[in-house]
């Protein structure tokens, strides 16, 4: 299998290499020493299987996995971490590869065999367990094969369009993979849905008003096209509950 | 405190205060003097004579207590080997025994100088009266005692457990790291592995070493100097730390395993998470008799933050600032988007040469 290694620290990385190259059957076909640089290599060199460091600055290894995940041809994951009682924990409870460092040759072997692609379930639960955010903090777009991070606190609105759903944000617009109904889970804390297409980050609202039919629009800060977004009326009441609430 | 061994010995051992010591002795006879008034305030009965009858009673009292405190001054270091309820239950019986003999010498001398107008009672009346007052008040006084040493001792037994639990928490993760670090390091840089587990090594000799006190400035600063050394393998360019501790006096004295803790959160909960990592700077002052030491990081901008075991590490050195310095120290902490300093503040005490 040819294997992509992740990690932050380059002592770590040599340990796998030196590994994993004593083994004919695998072979590392790149290194990289964070997050955002494994989401690029990946792209391009579509390794079988990614050795993923859990605390990582920057974009963390679970975060990395969700991206990993979300890409057309996704590898299956091996976490490594030093000592993450309860990420351990939760690693048995699904029977997930993972390697305790200092890494040991048996047991990379083994979890390479287990390797797996992890649902987003699975590594909400590892995430939390590691005591990391749950939550992504960007959002992963591919245009022309080419992989554009955006944090999500840049995101002004989701819209989802036939296939793909279309996010607007401080640098422009981009379409990802999402679905807008996993986004509104995901982002229940910040987002608030308007309409059945839209999303919304609750702290962008600028106002509401009513327009001469009865219907309620709203004005987003950062948006200049000037018409606002149209709630639909089953959303009005929850839209203004979430704006009191802050 | 003369050194930081013997502080550490008279604290967790000593059952009974230091009868030997000035501020023993006039709390005693404080307390003595207020026994006379309260036992003068009950008897006397002839209106303006209060302060004839207080200085009587006063003399006799203030020279029980003075031959008391004495005799527990002389056999102290005796009783202590005892064990703690035997060291309580000798010091009582003899005071007791004390007392009977003095109030018998009282009567004595005041039939032969023919003062017993100044007793006013039978032989046996004075004699009984005063055992069953001072046998009262000192089993009162034991039993004061008794309770402030457990608590003093409950006090020091925290601490120690404290330290035990800091020391429980900064291994797994920085061990595991270190270990795997060195496991790469035997192929691709032997002498680095060599030098490495030597400082591992010492690392754990340092803290093995049970809770102490205190320790010197020098020896605190090596262990985080040593700590420093195997991150910076794991870490490489992204570590820096910058000393400015030259004006710092290195006999002085400091709760030991608190700078490298520090040191260890600033690196753990800043510059990991930097991906260009960071300067941590450790600035030592000296004014007078004060020291000061800070130790600050930058941190990622609304980083991941897991304060959890930070806290801990924090609330354990400032327990230990307490117990050593009382309200002479103080640890603080100074957090915005983009730094966070911990300050130590505490008297300079320097250990004997």
């Amino acid at each position: 299998m040819n294997i992509l290694i992740v990690d932050d620290e380059a002592p770590a990385r040599s340990r796998l290499r030196q590994i994993i190259e004593d083994m004919a059957e695998h072979a590392v076909v790149g290194e990289a020493d964070n997050g955002r640089t494994a989401l690029e290599m990946a792209a391009k060199l579509s390794p079988d299987v990614v050795l993923l460091d859990i605390r990582m600055p920057g974009l963390n290894g679970i975060e990395t996995a969700h991206h990993l995940n979300a890409g057309t041809h996704s590898p299956a994951i091996v976490f490594t971490t030093a000592y993450d009682e309860y990420a351990i924990e939760a690693f048995d409870a699904q029977a997930i590869g993972y390697v305790l460092k200092p890494v040991r040759r048996e047991r990379l072997a083994q979890a390479l065999r287990q390797a797996a692609r992890l649902s987003a379930n699975v590594l909400g639960e590892i995430a939390r367990k590691a005591g990391l955010p749950e939550q992504r903090k960007h959002l992963c777009a591919r245009t022309h094969g080419e992989l554009k991070l955006i944090p999500i606190k840049d995101v002004y609105s989701f819209h989802a369009d036939q296939k793909y759903v279309r996010v607007q944000h401080k640098g422009g617009q981009d379409l990802i993979n999402d679905s807008l109904k996993t986004l509104e889970q995901d982002f229940a804390d910040t987002f608030v849905r308007i309409h059945r297409s839209v999303l919304i980050a609750v702290r962008q609202i600028e106002s509401l008003k009513k327009t001469s039919d009865g219907q309620v629009q709203v004005k987003l800060r950062n948006d200049d096209s000037g018409d606002g977004l149209i709630i639909s009326r089953r959303h009005v009441a929850n839209v203004r509950r979430r704006i009191k609430e802050g | 405190m003369a050194s930081a061994s013997e502080a550490d010995a008279d604290i967790s051992q000593a059952y009974l205060p230091d009868f030997c010591a000035a501020g023993t002795v006039l709390v005693i006879l404080l307390v003595a003097e207020l026994v006379a008034i309260v036992l003068t305030l009950t008897s006397h009965t002839t209106p303006g004579l209060f302060l004839t009858e207080l200085a009587t009673l006063s003399m006799y009292v203030l020279w029980l207590a003075l031959l008391g405190t004495a005799l527990l001054c002389r056999i102290r270091p005796w009783v202590e080997n005892r064990g703690k309820t035997q060291a309580f239950v000798i010091s009582f019986f003899l005071l007791v025994s004390l007392c009977l003999i003095l109030a018998e010498l009282t009567f004595q001398l005041s039939s032969y100088f023919d003062a017993l107008s100044l007793i006013n009672d039978s032989h046996a009346g004075f004699v009984l009266r005063s055992l069953a007052i001072s046998t009262i008040v000192i089993a009162m006084a034991m039993r004061y005692m008794y309770v402030s040493s457990e608590w003093r001792r409950s006090i020091v037994l925290e601490a120690q457990a404290r330290v035990s639990a800091l020391q429980a928490l900064i291994r797994p993760h920085f061990l595991f790291n270190s270990m795997n670090t060195i496991a790469s390091l035997t192929r691709s840089d032997p002498r680095r592995a060599e030098e490495a587990v030597e400082d591992l090594a010492d690392l754990l000799r340092a803290n093995l070493g049970g809770p102490k006190d205190r320790t010197t400035l020098k020896e605190e600063l090596e262990v985080a100097a040593i700590y420093q050394r195997i991150e910076k393998l794991r870490l490489g360019e992204r570590l820096n730390v910058r000393w400015n501790v030259q004006d710092l006096p290195m006999r002085a004295l400091i709760p030991s395993l608190t700078i490298q803790p520090l040191l260890e959160n600033a690196i753990y909960h800043g510059i990991e998470l930097l991906p260009d990592g960071g300067e941590v700077t450790v600035n030592g002052k000296r004014s007078g008799e004060q020291l000061q030491i800070d130790i600050s990081n930058p941190v990622a901008a609304g980083g991941q933050r897991k304060r959890d075991g930070n806290k801990m590490a924090l609330a354990n050195i400032r327990q230990r600032f307490e117990l050593a310095y009382g309200n002479r120290a103080s640890v603080t902490v100074d957090e915005s988007a983009s730094h966070y300093q911990v300050q130590l503040q505490f008297p300079l005490d320097e250990s004997l040469p």
